[in-house]
């Protein structure tokens, strides 16, 4: 008998909860393929270690961009193979609930369903990330108080406000935490000249990346390809410039918040003042995003307790209460 | 016997009309009803601790 799943499939990493069991699988959504014979060679954390570093027959790709599926063959294939390693069979076909970004277009989400049907689910429901992260923030959704969510993750970021167990206000753009990894590339190619990697990017960001100044700042050196000569060079980098790359990245997340206050009804924008907005995705780690949102929209911002997994044990909720809860899944009549 | 049979349609037509005036719930309160229990901390926390790390049980209560 197969255990019912969900799964977070992420632009960054893809996370998937088994009923009454919990989280048994936090991987990086990429895989490698080898390019002549269409053998998939790796998946999760093994391809992300490929990725810029491989010889020309094989590609390490990410197939969903934007929250969205670029590639449909391969993202089924990189489902299929990710449902194997938790145990899903021919024989054993779960339920399934996968949580993707509120902004998907009808023939994305119907991309997704199929990518899961075709790759073993008996049947694939799709759940709102704002949602999913609000239930696994552990927000008080149940009472008429309006939460708001902000998930910032690979290619989205989501606000919405939630009260009741509905969405009532949502706002979402497809700019999150690769995009400032591509600002960095960018930056670094332009202003001095060589080519960074974008796995070098994402560790550029970790290491010295913010959003408003903090106060253990340091610079970082980073190698990379110098654009003239071809020659191996290293640069250093400082935090002021980092905040410059990404500046229009991170003012674009906020006015996206911005907008969502917005649209909230009165009656709850008086309970963000009081209870704050919840900050989850793994862009939400970015030092100084908190405060310098706070400090735009003048409402307190607070770091769920465990900002990775939040979407994906929401979503397990869903499926641990499957009948209860099946009218949030997207299509689904609202209570 | 007679007056067995007669106790026993006398309750069941009693019982009969003690359902029938109770007011039934609406199929769309209970369903409401049953999605916000659902929602509820009581029901989520199964999940929670399912999840969380150990040591984060001393966090609880300071962030959400």
């Amino acid at each position: 008998m197969a255990r019912d799943l969900a799964i977070d499939l992420g632009t960054a990493n893809t996370l998937v909860y088994m009923k009454g069991r919990g989280i048994v699988l936090n991987e990086p959504s990429v895989i490698a393929l080898n390019r002549q014979t269409g053998e998939v060679l790796a998946t999760g954390r093994e391809a992300w270690q490929m990725i810029g570093r491989t010889p020309g027959y094989i590609v390490a790709v990410r197939p969903l961009r934007g929250g969205a599926i670029t590639d449909f063959e391969i993202t089924e294939r990189m489902i299929r193979l990710l449902l194997q390693r938790v145990g899903v069979s021919r024989f054993t076909r779960p339920k399934v609930v996968i949580c993707v970004p509120s902004a998907i277009t009808e023939v994305e989400r119907r991309a997704v369903t199929d990518a899961a049907r075709r790759a073993g689910a008996a049947d694939a429901q799709l759940i709102e990330q704002p949602m999913a992260a609000a239930i696994g923030a552990d927000l008080p959704i149940d009472e008429p108080v309006g939460n708001m969510v902000i998930d910032i993750g690979g290619g989205t970021s989501e606000t919405a406000v939630i009260s009741l167990g509905g969405v009532v206000a949502l706002e979402a753009v497809r700019v999150g935490s690769f995009d400032i990894d591509a600002a960095i590339q960018a930056y670094v190619r332009r202003e001095h000249g060589i080519a960074i990697g974008e796995r070098t990017a994402e560790e550029v960001k970790m290491a010295i990346g913010s959003a408003a100044p903090t106060d253990d700042e340091s610079q970082a050196e980073v190698r990379g390809r110098d654009l003239m000569t071809g020659l191996p060079k290293t640069v250093v980098l400082t935090p002021e410039e980092i905040r410059f790359a990404i500046e229009d990245v991170v003012s674009s997340i906020i006015a996206s918040v911005v907008r969502c206050l917005a649209k909230a009804p009165p009656e709850l924008a008086q309970d963000f003042l009081v209870r704050g907005m919840y900050l989850v995705g793994g862009g939400g780690l970015l030092r100084g995003l908190a405060p310098r949102i706070e400090r735009e929209t003048q409402v307190p911002v607070k770091m769920s307790n465990m900002p990775l997994e939040a979407v994906v044990m929401g979503a397990g909720h869903c499926i641990e209460h499957y009948d209860a809860l099946k009218t949030m899944f997207m299509g689904a009549r609202r209570p | 016997m007679i007056w067995i049979l007669v106790a026993v349609v006398v309750i069941a037509l009693a019982v009969l009309v003690i359902v029938a005036r109770k007011p039934r719930q609406e199929p769309g309160v209970a369903s409401f009803r049953r999605h916000i229990d659902a929602l509820s901390p009581e029901a989520r926390r199964e999940v929670m601790d399912r999840v969380r790390p150990p040591d984060s049980n001393q966090q609880e209560g300071q962030g959400n």
